[in-house]
């Protein structure tokens, strides 16, 4: 608890409240420290009726479809008979899509076990505690890198084939560029601007996750080629 | 406050789709279908009490066990309540009495519905059970093919009471799929297709190209399917063929018959219609049809050939039907003396019998395109190796049409009948590159190829279901007596226990305890016609004396039946052989309807003018007993004759010993027309 | 009538029985209110009190409580799947089929079975990356962001190993596409794989180990962790929405 130039003071906003309460915080620490007046409210009824009602809509909701949508039934398990292409479930597709590109302990181990490590560290990470706009300091220097990771992930994804890595990682690039000065501009762009590092690196993994997910799901027919979903072969 | 009107709306919300799936199961068809079924049940019996029963029905999912079957369960009767019900002949709907069959009502509890029908026996709606609904398993035989069904258990060729099967299995054997697919039970098979090692020295070039080009132009009986080749690849192919190397002693026999004088052509016309060719082959289209059209025979093939074939048909295809006939050096010249001037094709280019002179290089092609197109299948199965060229088709139908690949054919309903019946008549269509040649079948053979397609399941019908006529031993003795069944080619006409085909109506299998030896060696030496309104007719195949006893007695020794008694009459009284009463029954059962005695009676049964020199009385007894015993298909009415009566019919048959000179001329006449 | 009514409601009320039951009065005053929630062993996981803000739907999209809900559904449809199924070959397609045409209402149980377990798997997914772009991983929360990973992962092996049970075509080559990636893992690869399958391939063996992770191992140890979960929620000051102005690191609402 040295005392850093990164501590904020902190006072307490309630006007009536003497004397004034004041806090030193670091950026990092629990929020908790800054209490705002607010209105509470009795959580029964307020929260219990609107659980209740959350349960009633998700439930009616999932009726509707279980009435009108049968689930999926083949034909008795036949260990002879392999359906051309065999599909794990739909949440694996995106794995199974990364093995046609990559050798399988790449796609199969060391890209899964990746993401849930990095998954799982997120909350331990300085970074995601810290971070503010990507831009925020201007930053030739981290223009200068972000150029440089992103050609080295397009070169590193594009030699395996990979494009749909390879080209989200570009497009992501793009925005992450065009949001360079953003605070200036219209709404959009200032939304833009105040996107920090690990928001980005976020939304590009979800991209590419949902990206191999629908391709493996709706694009790939017999021998894992690309086809048509409407093409009906699956 | 609009959160309680949320509340409020959402709890009746919840409440209402809950009930949706309760009402949907209520509201399930079978269960309408079944009150239906009581109110037609009761406006239709006959009596109170079974109207009362038929409203007492609960409403239930009814289900057949097939315990045999792996415990398959069919739930069909759940909608299809009156199969087994006689009240419900004729009903509508779905309450229907099922029509009978061999198998019904009696059997619905062995067999079930499915086992014959197909279609899913778990499902309880009509979409599921049927197959209609995408995903719902296997979908029910159409009626066209309802005997696939048949086919499951019944694995013999030949199916009493499924007509289009049995002549389905027919048309394949025929057709010789199996030479290229694999089926169960038919490893052993072997196409009759000619070695074409003498093709050089029988025909000519542009024959041959003719004849690949489409062979059921050439020739309507042709077995060999169209292989839709191109020009080149016909003239690649014939180069190949007539480099073939003519075995020495085949081409010997061939260059020695050509170079032989001439012969008689009226000898020969009088030779070829005594001996009947028309049992097997055609002319202009009139006769069996099972072997090649002979009316432009000379225009096919070399004289030279022709001969040397006659002489000795089975040293140029060990598998030819055809007999050996023992026509004398003189008479077979004759015989082709005759088919080079009347069986000719007149229209035919001078040089169609012009040999090929061959290209090595487009020779080394056609042996590529040999290979590529399997022709070494039927014509050189001794070549070809274990492995088939074509897919095997055991399981075919039960094959799913979602695995079926119908490439280009979008234009076809995706069901696998329609399928197979696309593969048949254009096999070609559904990809480049595909071999399967087409075999010009009608609609009607088509339907009933894909009938007996469709029985080849994959699913295990239970061993003791499984049907195959009882193995009557094949008593086929080697030896000298071996190879003269061989080289008559008996097999080809008649059959002996479960091989042979059924061209004649006599098998001969029990021949020994029906006729006489002595009858039976003059009938070989000179068959006459028995049974004038059938086409085919035994052929006059100028058996040597010796040939035609050493025949007899081994047919005397061997081919007998135990349940025929040698003496019928043996511990009867002496009255039950009264051939008086005899005639009596004769006339008063009215034989005479179908059998010609004398100079009058009926064309459809065989004349008895002469029964007592043809037929043992054991034979005439046992057969009076019960003719269907000894041909299941046999018009001639089963009287339920006593003992004494058959005997007496017997000892009156026994008596017509009137050799009829005059019927046997004519009918030797009437087979020469 | 109505007066009937209301009187039956306050002998209701009234009954020992009743009183024996639900110990304090009407919810009409706050500190009868307050009751509800902690003489109750499954509200009390609330505060007596909550944030109004907390109750904005874009404060969580109520995500986490989708989740909630069908894994809710989930356990109630399983339990009665259970019933009906046995996890052998051939048994356990047949029991698919007994369900689509013979039980009263078979069908859509599974089908609510199914779905929601799909819903589950989604809701899931989109509760992490609600929390992600909230940043409510930030410490006093970290192990329970952690704890979050973990329940997905759970959920979605639950998933997996319900979709071998209908033992259909797209059931073993869903599995077997599955559990062969699943070898490729250096050293222990083809041993993990064995232990899970019992064996070299999907075969009854397998069936019954996915039987057993998926009715009772997996549910066991989801609701475990689901427990400290909420608990951690709850005792971190309740859910946490959006920062409140995100070019500010420090700008956060105090719980």
């Amino acid at each position: 608890m040295s005392a850093t130039p990164e501590l904020h003071a902190v006072e307490s906003t309630d006007p009536l409240a003497v004397p004034r309460r004041v806090a030193l915080v670091r950026p990092d620490t629990r929020p908790a420290v800054r209490r705002i007046e607010e209105r509470y409210v009795m959580t029964f009824p307020h929260l219990i009726v609107r659980e209740v009602i959350l349960f009633q809509v998700v439930v009616i909701a999932l009726s509707l479809v279980a009435v009108f949508f049968d689930a999926p039934l083949e034909g008795i398990a036949n260990p002879i008979e392999t359906p051309n292409p065999a599909k794990a479930p739909w949440y694996f597709l995106g794995l199974q899509e990364l093995l046609h590109y990559f050798p399988p302990i790449v796609a199969g181990v060391l890209l899964p076990a990746l993401v849930v490590l990095s998954l799982a560290v997120i909350p331990y990470a300085r970074i995601n505690l810290t971070a503010g706009p990507l831009w925020s300091r201007g930053g030739k220097s981290t223009a200068l890198a972000l150029a440089a990771v992103t050609a080295a992930l397009f070169i590193l994804f594009g030699a395996f084939g990979c494009w749909p890595i390879a080209v989200p990682t570009l497009l992501t690039a793009g925005a992450m560029f065009a949001a360079r000065g953003g605070a200036t501009g219209g709404r959009l762009r200032r939304a833009l601007a105040r996107v920090t590092l690990p928001e980005w690196i976020m939304t590009w993994f979800v991209v590419i996750a949902t990206l191999l997910t629908v391709i493996g799901t709706f694009f790939r027919g017999p021998g894992w080629t690309l086809v048509w979903p409407w093409s009906g072969t699956i | 406050m609009p959160l309680r009107r949320l509340f409020a709306a959402s709890s009746v919300l919840f409440l209402l789709v809950l009930a949706i799936s309760p009402a949907k199961n209520a509201l399930r068809s079978y269960r309408s279908l079944q009150r239906q079924y009581r109110k037609l049940g009761s406006s239709r019996a006959h009596s109170l009490k079974a109207a009362q029963s038929y409203q007492a029905r609960p409403v239930a999912i009814r289900q057949i066990w097939l315990r045999d079957f792996d415990n398959r369960v069919d739930r069909c009767e759940t909608c299809h309540l009156g199969v087994a019900d006689p009240l419900m002949a004729g009903a509508p709907g779905p309450f229907a009495l099922h029509p009978g069959t061999p198998h019904t009502p009696e059997a619905f509890d062995r067999f079930g519905c499915t086992s014959c029908h197909g279609g899913q026996g778990l499902a309880t709606t009509q979409a599921d059970a049927h197959g209609t609904a995408a995903d719902a398993g296997p979908p029910m035989t159409p009626p066209a093919f309802i005997e696939a069904g048949c086919g499951r258990c019944h694995l013999a060729e030949n199916v009493t009471g499924a007509a289009v099967l049995s002549r389905g299995r027919a048309l394949i054997a025929r057709a010789g799929c199996y030479a290229c697919h694999a089926v169960r039970g038919q490893d052993t098979f072997r196409s009759e297709a000619p070695p074409l090692a003498t093709l050089p020295l029988k025909t000519g070039g542009e024959w041959l190209k003719r004849w690949l080009k489409d062979p059921k132009s050439i020739d309507p009986n042709a077995t060999m399917p169209n292989f839709h080749l191109t020009d080149q690849a016909i003239d690649e192919l014939s180069h190949f063929l007539f480099a073939a190397q003519v075995p020495k002693e085949l081409a010997g026999l061939i260059e020695a018959a050509a170079a032989e004088p001439p012969g008689s052509s009226a000898n020969g016309k009088k030779l070829v219609s005594e001996s009947r060719c028309i049992t097997c082959h055609t002319v202009e289209g009139k006769g069996n049809g099972s072997a090649p059209e002979l009316s432009k025979i000379a225009s096919t093939s070399s004289r030279g050939w022709l001969l040397a074939f006659l002489r000795e048909p089975q040293a140029f295809n060990p598998r030819t039907p055809m007999p050996r006939y023992h026509f004398s050096e003189t008479e077979s010249r004759d015989v082709v003396a005759y088919l080079e001037d009347e069986f000719r094709d007149f229209d035919a280019p001078k040089g169609i019998l012009e040999p090929l002179r061959v290209n090595q290089s487009l020779a080394e092609n056609g042996r590529k395109l040999f290979r590529l197109y399997g022709c070494f299948s039927c014509h050189d199965p001794a070549g070809s190796a274990s492995e088939k060229f074509g897919p095997e088709l055991d399981g075919i139908g039960d094959k799913r049409a979602q695995s079926l690949d119908f490439g280009r054919r979008t234009d076809l309903v995706r069901t696998l009948p329609a399928w197979l019946a696309a593969k048949l008549e254009s096999p070609r269509s559904f990809a480049d590159g595909l071999k399967m040649p087409s075999y010009g079948f009608s609609a009607d053979d088509s339907r009933a190829v894909v009938t007996a397609l469709l029985a080849l399941g994959a699913q295990s019908v239970p061993e003791r279901y499984r049907y195959a006529p009882p193995q009557k031993p094949a008593l086929l003795p080697g030896g000298p007596v071996g190879s003269l069944i061989q080289s008559y080619r008996c097999l080809s006409c008649h059959q002996i226990g479960d091989r042979g085909t059924d061209v004649s109506t006599a098998p001969l299998t029990y021949e020994g305890s029906k006729v006489k030896r002595d009858w039976l060696v003059d009938y070989l030496m000179l068959s006459y016609t028995l049974r004038p309104i059938l086409e085919e007719r035994m052929p006059v195949l100028k058996m040597p004396r010796e040939d035609a006893t050493q025949l007899a007695d081994a047919l005397q020794n061997f081919y007998v039946d135990p349940a025929i008694p040698a003496d019928p009459f043996a511990g009867h009284p002496a009255s039950d052989a009264d051939p008086v009463e005899g005639q009596r029954l004769y006339v008063g059962l009215g034989c005479r309807g179908c059998h010609i005695l004398g100079s009058s009676g009926g064309y459809y049964g065989p004349p008895l003018t002469e029964a007592g020199k043809r037929l043992k009385p054991g034979w005439t007894y046992a057969w009076l007993k019960g003719p269907q015993r000894w041909r299941a298909d046999v018009r001639c009415p089963d009287y339920g004759l006593s003992d004494t009566d058959a005997l007496r019919l017997t000892a009156y048959l026994e008596t017509l010993q009137a050799a009829a000179p005059a019927a046997k001329a004519a009918s030797v006449a009437r087979g020469a027309k | 009538m109505s007066a009937t009514r209301v009187s039956l409601t306050d002998w209701l009320r009234g009954s020992a029985v009743y009183r024996s039951i639900v110990r304090h009065g009407t919810a009409d005053t706050n500190r009868n209110r307050s009751l509800v929630i902690f003489e109750n062993l499954f509200l009390h996981v609330h505060p007596v009190k909550v944030r109004e803000k907390t109750l904005r739907f874009s404060h969580t999209y109520w995500l986490g409580g989708v989740t909630l809900v069908s894994s809710l559904v989930l356990i109630a449809t399983g339990i009665l799947l259970m019933f009906y199924y046995h996890p052998s070959v051939p048994q356990a397609y047949r029991d698919m089929k007994e369900l689509n045409y013979v039980v009263d209402n078979g069908l859509f149980l599974r089908n609510l079975h199914r779905w929601a377990a799909h819903l589950m798997v989604f809701a899931a997914f989109l509760h992490m990356l609600r929390v992600f772009y909230h940043r409510a991983y930030r410490p006093p929360r970290q192990f329970n962001w952690v704890i979050g990973v973990v329940l997905l992962i759970v959920t979605l092996f639950l998933s997996y190993t319900g979709y071998l049970l209908p033992w259909d075509q797209l059931a073993f080559w869903g599995v077997s596409v599955g559990t062969n990636m699943a070898k490729e893992a250096p050293l222990v690869g083809e041993k993990i794989r064995f232990l899970l399958l019992g064996g070299n391939v999907v075969s009854e063996n397998a069936l019954l180990r996915f039987y057993v992770l998926h009715c009772v191992v997996l549910p066991v140890a989801f609701l475990l962790f689901l427990s400290v979960h909420i608990w951690r929620v709850r005792k971190d000051g309740g859910v946490q929405g959006p920062p409140s102005d995100t070019n500010d690191p420090r700008g956060e609402e105090a719980p």
